[in-house]
Parts: structure tokens; sequence; C-alpha cells
């Protein structure tokens, strides 16, 4: 089944099923976003973290790689004096660290672990995200991965994966601006919410602006 | 009978023959009050440079009340301030003398003069809404005479509790008293260390003590510290100092005393200590479950005690809450202490399906070739592909007022592998600033 989300491109067309998406996002687990550069992943993770902000709640972002822009953040709608920004200079071990004393402290209700192109999925940090789900397990914050490819295994209760459908350009013969991008998201799995929307298997598409 | 003076240092140019009651506060406004302080013990800051001060029964002192206020003048005058002085029976009556007075005056209104005296001044002085200045311009109310002569019943109708108290105040009564002046509490506590402490072990159990002393000075006064400075007295006659802020106001000494002892870990001191000294900035914090029904906050104490451990871990450049400059200079940001949002249903937007940026920190050099003046194909160390779509140049430049200026054309392109990426020319070289995603 496609749903569509968003109103670009196409406009208009479809409910807002990104809503029912960021919502599905469970609490007190590990999910995970994936999917390669300019798929719209890291759009989809700014999504989650403007509704939370918007809700009045706190949330961290743990920046591996320092990439995280918050000018973007601020188009998106993020709350920016909700967000704590924790930078670690493409330090992934200390990224681990971050995150795992983050989500030992109440207070957050997302913690966002951007890894970027960092992490390539050995085995140890198997062992990293088996000790992130123990830990937000007993917490009461979702804790979100965004990484290219599959890096928590079993670990991550929810993972979608995100594909980038189409570029936006405007202009003819040569195009003048580059508008923004639409995505395929899919939810690969979802432990927690298999009853309700989006299930697994569903593609939800999304629209992000520039 | 209470009497009040009013200082005004350096008012605003008359306007329409009245000062501007809305002007911001001048400079000196400290030395103002250093002068009313040497008067008088009751002294209240006001708004807009003014400053008020109990004169009563100070003629014994420094003679009648032309005397006290031409005093009050002269010393403003010796610490380069030029101010008017107004003494009345209430803040608005003084106030009001003070803004109708000259440069350097003193004007006294009389005790029991203060309604005759105001009635034929501007309604301006008031400092009305504007929603309330056009209404009293519709009913053609213009002094504020005219404004105490309408019937107080009626007022009360048309505007409900603002209209008697706008009444009252247009005939010289202030309900409100005095709110005296106080000088900003800070807690210290010191502590001298015989033959000097070489480790952090050592220095920590000082520190220690001391948090405990300032947290139960806090406790007592109901009151939490925002800020908190440490000074180290080295045996070479140095000072090694610093300061903690807290994400969130604390009291509780043993958890003062552990981010401390964080702090200092960060930032060790390079010889033996001989005294130590720890400054508490105090602060009075609402209740965190503000009614029965809302869900109590998280523990400061735990939110703080983390923020400080990943300030250390990561150091405190790399921590903190994200806030955007006034530039349009690219990534254009810095990172603000991260304090606790207490009000979570203020000010909060919509959310919007805008694209992200991943950005590369610092920017990476790129190699571009041109063709007919747009980007065709991209190397850089992190990718090289040809460019199958661009839009550009976005020009943007900023800071050529001053030393540094920057100018920089931005391109968005799409490569063949289908990565979009924002190039940027500054006028010598390109560079890879990011990707979208």
């Amino acid at each position: 089944m496609v749903l569509h989300a968003e109103s670009a491109p196409p406009p208009g067309r479809g409910p807002r099923e990104i809503d029912v998406l960021l919502r599905a996002f469970p609490t007190g687990k590990l999910s995970e976003i994936v999917g390669p550069s300019s798929s719209g992943g890291s759009s989809l993770l700014l999504a989650l973290i403007a509704r939370a902000t918007i809700s009045g709640d706190q949330v961290a972002v743990v920046d591996a790689a320092d990439a995280f822009d918050p000018s973007r953040a601020d188009a998106a709608g993020v709350v920016l004096s909700r967000l704590l920004w924790v930078k670690c200079r493409g330090r992934l071990a200390l990224a681990w660290t971050v995150a795992d004393l983050l989500v030992r402290c109440p207070g957050f209700a997302l913690i966002a672990l951007d890894v970027g192109d960092l992490a390539n999925g050995e085995s140890s940090a198997r062992a990293v995200f088996r000790r992130l789900q123990l830990a937000t397990e007993k917490s009461a914050a979702a804790l979100v991965l965004r990484a290219p490819r599959p890096l928590a295994g079993n670990a991550a209760a929810m993972v979608v994966s995100v594909r980038r459908l189409e570029s936006g350009w405007i202009g003819v013969p040569r195009p003048t601006r580059f508008t923004g991008l639409t995505s395929e998201v899919r939810v690969l799995r979802d432990r927690a919410r298999s009853h309700a929307r989006p299930r697994e298997g569903d593609l939800i598409e999304a629209g992000w602006r520039l | 009978m209470r009497r009040i003076a009013c200082l005004l240092a350096d008012p605003a140019p008359p306007a329409d023959g009245m000062a501007d009651v809305t002007a911001k506060p001048r400079a000196g406004a400290s030395e103002l009050l250093h002068v009313a302080l040497a008067h008088s013990p009751r002294v209240e800051e006001g708004d807009h440079g003014l400053v008020y001060l109990d004169v009563t029964g100070l003629h014994g002192l420094f003679g009648d009340e032309e005397q006290i206020g031409r005093r009050l003048v002269d010393a403003a005058q010796e610490r380069g301030l030029t101010v008017r002085a107004g003494i009345a029976g209430s803040r608005i009556s003084a106030r009001c003398a003070c803004r109708l007075g000259r440069d350097g005056g003193v004007t006294v209104v009389e005790p029991g003069g203060e309604a005759a005296y105001l009635a034929s001044a501007p309604l301006s002085l008031l400092a009305l809404s504007p929603e309330m200045d056009a209404r009293f311009a519709r009913w053609g109310i213009r002094t504020l005479g005219e404004l105490a002569a309408l019937p107080s019943a009626a007022l009360f109708e048309r505007l409900g509790s603002d209209g008697p108290r706008l009444q009252q105040l247009a005939r010289g009564e202030d309900p409100r008293p005095l709110s005296p002046w106080e000088p900003p509490v800070i807690f210290e506590e010191s502590a001298e260390l015989e033959g000097g402490a070489e480790t952090l072990e050592i220095l920590a159990h000082a520190v220690f003590t001391l948090a405990l002393r300032i947290s139960d000075k806090l406790m007592r006064r109901g009151l939490f510290a925002e800020q908190v400075e440490w000074i180290c007295h080295l045996a070479d006659h140095t000072r090694h100092e610093g300061t903690f802020v807290p994400a969130c106001p604390l009291n509780d000494g043993v958890v003062l005393a552990s981010l401390l002892e964080t702090s200092l870990e960060a930032r060790p001191p390079r010889g033996a200590v001989q005294s130590v000294t720890l400054r508490a900035r105090p602060v009075r914090v609402p209740p965190a479950q503000s009614s029965l029904t809302d869900p109590p906050h998280s523990s400061p104490r735990l939110i703080t005690e983390t923020i400080a451990r990943l300030s250390a871990l990561v150091g405190d450049e790399a921590i903190g809450a994200p806030v955007l400059l006034d530039s349009h200079r690219p990534d254009a940001v810095r990172l603000a202490p991260y304090r606790r949002d207490m009000h979570p249903s203020d000010a909060a937007g919509e959310r919007r399906p805008a694209l992200a940026l991943r950005r590369y920190r610092p920017r990476l050099p790129a190699a571009v070739t041109l063709v007919a003046g747009r980007p065709v194909e991209l190397r850089s160390k992190r990718m090289a592909a040809r460019i199958i779509t661009s839009a550009g140049p976005w020009r943007a430049s900023g800071d050529w007022w001053n030393d540094s200026p920057w100018l920089v054309d931005e391109w968005d392109v799409e490569l063949g592998d289908g990565t979009l990426c924002r190039l940027a020319h500054d006028g010598s070289a390109w560079w890879l600033e990011g990707i979208y995603d």
C-alpha cells in the first residue's frame, strides 16, 4: 500500500500520513532510520525532533559527525531552546558514551543519535546497541538512530528505510532553483505497534522542501 | 506624610513639549542609584532611567525639600550626570514633576497639591497602552485633570479595574508602596589550605566542604544557585578560576560539590592551591510542579549532573543549545549553555517539512569544473562525480562594514550517483558545504 504525505510534490494529495509515522516511533525503545545520502532520512529525523520540541518536550541530538545544521532545524519548526546539541566531532566511541548517558537521564523525550557514515556495522557496535536498548527500555525516551545502513540489528524495535523518489527543480530549459525532494519511507520492522498503522511493509511518501 | 523624590538622568529630547516616556534606560543608571543611596536608605530603581527615593524626614539632615532636590542634582552633576529632580507625595506625582521640569532643575509639589499640579499635564505622562491612548483620544480626554474629573463608576463600567486605577494616578495617588532596591546577594565561602593542595583529591575535599556551606545558606533562604564561580589562589601568587553554570538552578550541596569537582577535573590548577573560594549567584526558582494535576518535571539534579559529565567528555564548547546568529553567513550559529525550559507550553510554532542539510565541518575543499559558467564536475576528498543538474549561484555577502568581510556563491547540485550537495565558491576557491538528506 502506498500512502502520500505532505504536499510537495505532488501537492495536496493524500492524508498527512507522515504524522502517523512520526507518532509511531515508540518511547522506551530504540528505533532506526536507514537510508543512503540524499534519501531524506535526516529530514525525517528533523521532523521527529520538530514534533517533540513543538509539543514542549526536550530533545537531545548526539551528533557523531558534527553534521547537524540548526538553521535547517529552525526551518523545520524545531524549538532550538529545547534542544541539547552534543557534538562528538567524528569520535564514534564518544557518541556511544554520550547517548548512553543521555538515555539514562530522565528529562529528554527524544534522543536523536546521528552517526552519519562513521559506523560500519561491526560486531562491537551491535553490543553497544544492545546496551542502549536495555537502557532505553528503563526510560521514557525514544532513542532514534540515523545511519545509512542498518546497524542495531535486533536491538531496534522499529526500523524504517528511506529511499529518494525524485528531486525537485524549477526552471526551464535549465534549472534555476532546487526545491526539495520526495522520499518513500518503508516500515521494515515495527515490534512496538504491530496492530496499528503504519504496519510493517507500509509505504509512506513524504516531501521535504528546501 | 510620605514624600518621594524622583531623579531622571539625561532625559530624552522633548517631543511635543514632553519627554518621551518610552525612552530606553540611559547610561549612568547605576551612578544615579549610587547618588540616591547616598541620601536615603529607601530607593527604588524605576524604568526608563528613573530612580525614586523616600525623602521623608530628611529635612533634619539636608534642609527643606528644595535644598534636598538641589543637593541630589549637584551630587549627580559631580558624577557627570545631568538630572532633573521632582519631589511630591507619590511616585507618579514626583515622576511627572520630573518630566515637566527642566534639566538641572528641581520641582517641588506642595503636600496635598498633587491633583491640582497634575491637572494641566498631558495624558501621555501615564505611559498608556496604544489602545487606551486611542480610546481616551476618542473621548476627547487630553489632560490628567480631565481624566481625574470623569465619574469613577462610569469609568469602571467602561474600562474595568483599569479605569479607577488610571484615575487615581491622574490625581497623583499611587497606591503601590515604594519597592526598595536591594543589592544582589552573592553567597561566598573561602578556605585556606595549609601547606597548599597539590592534588585534586585534597582540593575536592575543600570544595566539598565549601559547597555544603553554600548549599546550607541557599536552602535556608529558599534559593538556588544559577552560577557558581571557583577561584583557586595558587602558590605562585596567580589565580586559577572558572565558572560553572548548571543546566538547572541547584541548592543540593552534594550535587554542587560533584559538579564543581568535574569542572575542576576538566580544568585542573597548574600548581599547589593555597586557598579556594566559591561564589554562588542565587536565584529564586518556582516550584517544579505548578499544580496538582501537572506532572512533576524531571529531576534537575540528574539533568545537571548529566550535562556536567557530558561537558567534561566533549568539552564545554561542544555542548549546548544552538542559537542562530543574526547573519546570512553560512552556518552562523553558536552554542549557548543548555538551560532546561521551565515553561514548555510557551512559544511553539508548527512543524514544517523542511529538507535537512548535513554539513561538513570544516567544509571540504573541492575542485569544480565549469562549463559556460555552470558546474559540471565535482572532485573532493569525499566524492568525485559528474554533476547532472545544478541551480545557482545564490549570492550572499556580509560584514563588509568591518574587518572580516565575506562573500559566497552557493550552488545546489545533483551528482550522477543521485547525491544532492551544496557547493560554495568564496571568490577564490570551491567548497563542499554539505549534503542534502
